[in-house]
């Protein structure tokens, strides 16, 4: 600091309290105890996408009409952007900071257009070094073809071992085609297939190959199969009923089923569903008989509304006791039930309440009351329950170079959460193979704090379907695609939460000037910012965090 | 006066006249809020900024205090800032009005002379102007519109002499939305009386001072002392900046206007439109051949004491006329009189009236009745309401 000036007499004062000298030297950046800093952080649609699709950026590149550069950004990290714009259950959108200023991004659609719309585009295949080592995946649903996918894309030699005749697991065996039209996975899967997947369909594990064996050929082994058996009622006659995942299966690939017209579907959850919106695409009028109410169904909501619209009735707080054939017909004897205490899953137990018994007659009865993993090709390796590993310090999973994961591991879930792990075997093969520690998950901070007051109201893009009428006489597939118009008027909605894309609102606000804009970038000078904190407080998009300063 | 940069002839409010005023004063930031009866006054600001008539920013604000402080800002970074408003808006701008005097900023503003409420009234008095007597800034009453337009740029050339704000005053409705003839002068001409701002300190980055910043006991009083320096100095810049204008445009009013009142016994002391009326009643009485005469207080702030000392020392007697109310002790204008006059010898007797308040006409007839009433009583009294219905 320099010499203070005094005054002697008025004279020599200014007319106003103004420094006379220099202030450069004062520092104000040194009353700060906060200090912004911009950082970018994830949306939260993006942190909530299994396979971590980068949502935000895509959606401005559908917003600038630049579709193909969205695709190309989806298949970074997914390999299955057509079959995830159908049928995931978006948990992007349930996060979406949108839905609190008016109504979440309609990101499913979005995703279903930018596919549609590049449909025929062919992935950039680069020249890229041939590795040698070989993995095997054992079963081509989500999480095997994930797993393919972003394997082959680092120059791994992969086989896909399916036991069916065509690959795409439960995508094309459980998803009805009304879900997931067959020509999207086809293409979807062929585009792996690009990358130097080699498919060997009709070979099944522990039949037409040991896991032993494929374990000695390969360097990596990774078990996909998937849940495919369906569990049991455990009630007197329940070999009456059919398994409402093998009826899906047989109809999927095209068997002729006669059901007849009354049909009994057991169960609450995704399978339940499919089996009754097929029942009926086949002239059936089916019946859900679910132990509880609608509001503890495990099926994703989207699916009971749909089936709801479409005339499948339900009998809910209801459960089979015992099967029975009776003059050419099925008599089902149930049990009123009512909710008692929440069970582990934290959904109120079914309770039956005694002499509440009642008959239902049907013609077919579907069970689907859930399914299990099938690891009997492990069973001397493995301790598992209800085909669920529960055990592995001994068996072949042990070994080094076998990995277990999608639904074979979990039992059953989502397509997108058997991505992820599909996904994230690729990545531990790889740590694997290279003899390097399977990398940490980065923490990454969520852009919660969107400042409305920068964004105008605007209602979500409805996506549209088919009328009911039409749907229920065939296995088209019953969501229409969105306008292009209308993709991109969608995608404006996006707020790019924790994505600065330069508005000026920081270096604008900033009372000291101590904002410099730097090619569309900015720059805190920390000499002069007070840490008022303005700027965090203006950036509509959360890029600003304020860092409280170190004493 | 240059023949050649004659103005153009133009019917306007008085509204519209203060518009045109702040754009021939080529005004650089604009910030309002609006209010009745102000509004017009800005809304064709905005409609010249936004047609490019006037290069200014127009800064949209959420209330009259953010107007002023986005104005103080403006006119810390060295620009010429302007705004307008009435009543309750020029009380929400008061914390901004010490702000804007203190730190030495000519800022000028139209206030439009409207009641306070409650109860409503969108009417003219003069209780929200004379509420801010004493923040330091310049007052000046205006009686007709072309007066309106031209005290707008003497306000500016005053303003950025002394370095005080100055807030040019005007009737509600009586002038605000009353239309009348009048002549906007030349812009060259303008550009001639009134040359661009130039700060002597100014926010700049590049400059980095501390502006406002905390004065302890030793300084501040001598700060106050300059800002009063500054405004006794303001008297001789108003009457220098009158004459100025009047060789250039051919107008002139003065800080006061004494009009017939050379030899008068009986002077009345108006303020605003009253005084045009004033006029009237005064020109009938001499017609009749009573010797009274008026007195026009056109500059409040700085007040021009020994101006009126001077033109009532003749009197017999004086009658202050008051569209303003200062509870519990009187009119403002008879007080602000009465204390000029005190400290002198032979002082008149002065008589207190309020009338008008809350837009309630101010008629010839009101006038005379005033008149006839100092005439006939010999004490003087501080308080006389006028046509209270009692």
């Amino acid at each position: 600091m320099k010499k203070p000036i005094v005054f002697t007499s008025e004279r020599e004062m200014p007319p106003m309290a103004v420094s006379l000298a220099d202030m450069g030297h004062n520092r104000t950046g040194s009353w700060r105890y906060l200090r912004p800093v911009y950082r970018e952080k994830i949306a939260p649609c993006k942190n909530a996408c299994p396979v971590g699709n980068d949502i935000p950026r895509i959606l401005s590149l559908v917003s600038e009409g630049r579709y193909e550069d969205a695709w190309r950004l989806f298949r970074e990290t997914s390999p299955l952007p057509g079959v995830c714009g159908r049928v995931c259950y978006h948990p992007c959108e349930s996060f979406c900071n949108r839905k609190n200023f008016d109504e979440a991004l309609s990101i499913a659609s979005l995703e279903r257009f930018v596919a549609d719309a590049c449909f025929d585009l062919e992935d950039r295949i680069p020249e890229r070094p041939k590795r040698s080592e070989k993995i095997a995946i054992v079963g081509s649903g989500p999480a095997g073809l994930t797993c393919a996918y972003f394997l082959a894309k680092d120059g791994y030699a992969v086989t896909v071992f399916e036991a069916a005749s065509q690959p795409g697991g439960m995508l094309r065996l459980g998803i009805p085609p009304y879900r997931l039209p067959r020509e999207v996975l086809d293409r979807e899967i062929e585009l792996i297939a690009r990358w130097g997947v080699e498919f060997r369909t009709n070979t099944k594990i522990g039949q037409d190959i040991s896991i032993e064996k494929l374990w000695e050929q390969h360097d990596a082994v990774f078990i996909a199969t998937g849940a495919h058996r369906g569990r049991a009622l455990n009630i007197p006659g329940e070999e009456l009923a059919i398994q409402g995942l093998e009826f899906l299966k047989a109809v999927n690939v095209g068997k002729t089923i006669a059901l007849g017209k009354q049909v009994l579907i057991i169960g609450g959850g995704n399978t339940a569903m499919d089996c009754a919106r097929t029942a009926l695409r086949l002239g059936a009028q089916p019946v859900v008989v679910y132990r509880r109410t609608r509001d503890e169904m495990p099926a994703i909501a989207e699916e009971i509304e749909e089936a709801e619209h479409e005339g499948v009735q339900f009998e809910f707080l209801a459960a089979p006791v015992a099967l029975r054939r009776l003059n050419g017909k099925l008599e089902v004897q149930c049990i009123r039930m009512q909710l008692g205490e929440p069970d582990a899953s934290g959904r109120r137990r079914p309770v039956p309440i005694p002499g509440s018994d009642f008959i239902m007659r049907a013609d077919a009865v579907l069970k689907a009351v859930g399914e299990e993993p099938e690891l009997s090709f492990l069973s001397e390796h493995v301790e598992t329950s209800e085909g669920i590993v529960i055990e592995r310090a001994h068996g072949i999973l042990e070994r080094a170079g076998i990995f277990i994961g999608g639904d074979a591991q979990t039992g059953p879930s989502t397509v997108a959460q058997a991505m992820r792990s599909g996904k994230e075997t690729a990545q531990a093969i790889k740590s694997f193979l290279r003899g390097e520690r399977k990398p940490k998950p980065k923490k990454l901070e969520e852009a919660l704090r969107v400042n409305f007051s920068y964004f105008v109201h605007q209602p979500r893009v409805p996506m549209p379907h088919m009328p009911v009428a039409e749907r229920i006489t065939n296995f088209s597939e019953t969501k229409r695609a969105i306008s292009s118009e209308r993709a991109r008027a969608e995608a404006q909605r996006c707020f790019s939460c924790g994505v600065c894309n330069s508005c000026d609102n920081c270096w604008v606000f900033c009372p000291d000037a101590a904002i410099t804009r730097i090619d569309g970038t900015y720059e805190v000078n920390y000499d002069f910012c007070k840490g008022c904190g303005v700027c965090a407080e203006e950036c509509p998009r959360n890029v600003i965090s304020l860092v409280e300063e170190e004493l | 006066m240059t023949p050649t940069l004659t103005g153009t002839k133009k019917v306007v409010t008085g509204n519209h006249a203060v518009s045109y005023g702040a754009m021939l004063a080529r005004v650089q930031v604009i910030s309002a809020y609006p209010i009745t009866p102000q509004t017009q006054i800005v809304e064709l600001l905005s409609e010249m900024c936004a047609n490019g008539t006037l290069r200014a920013k127009f800064i949209k604000v959420e209330s009259e205090h953010s107007a002023m402080a986005a104005l103080i800002g403006a006119a810390s970074a060295g620009a010429r800032a302007f705004t307008a408003t009435s009543a309750h808006g020029l009380a929400l701008m008061h914390e901004m009005l010490h702000w804007a005097a203190g730190a030495r900023l000519p800022i000028v503003m139209a206030d439009v002379n409207r009641a306070m409420g409650p109860p409503w009234s969108v009417w003219t008095d003069q209780n929200d102007s004379l509420s801010q007597r004493d923040v330091g800034w310049m007052q000046v009453y205006c009686e007709s519109n072309q007066e309106v337009l031209d005290t707008v740029i003497q306000a500016y050339k005053v303003a950025e002499k002394v370095l005080m704000p100055a807030m040019l005053v005007l009737d509600a409705f009586v002038l605000s939305h009353t239309a009348e003839q009048i002549e906007i002068p030349n812009q060259t001409l303008v550009d001639q009386y009134l040359p661009p701002y130039q700060p002597v300190y100014k926010l700049d980055v590049n400059d980095p001072r501390s502006f406002g910043a905390l004065a302890p006991p030793d300084v501040y009083m001598e700060l106050r002392y300059k800002m009063h320096q500054a405004m006794e100095e303001a008297l001789t810049e108003w009457a220098k900046a009158d004459e100025e204008y009047y060789e250039l445009f051919g107008r002139r009013y003065g800080l006061i206007e004494p009009y017939r009142a050379d030899d008068a016994d009986l002077i009345l002391v108006t303020s605003g439109t009253v005084t045009s009326t004033a006029r009237e009643v005064i020109d009938e009485l001499r017609a009749e051949g009573r010797r009274v005469g008026l007195l026009k207080i056109r500059v409040l702030r700085p007040f021009p004491a020994q101006l009126v000392r001077e033109a009532l020392a003749d009197a017999q007697k004086v009658a202050v006329i008051d569209r303003n109310i200062s509870f519990g002790m009187g009119g403002i204008f008879a007080q602000e009189i009465k204390s000029a006059l005190y400290n002198t010898h032979d002082r008149p007797p002065i008589f207190g009236f309020v009338a008008g308040l809350g837009g309630r006409d101010i008629t010839p007839k009101v006038i005379q009745e005033i008149i006839e009433y100092t005439e006939s009583h010999d004490e003087p009294e501080d308080l006389i309401w006028v046509g209270v219905k009692r």
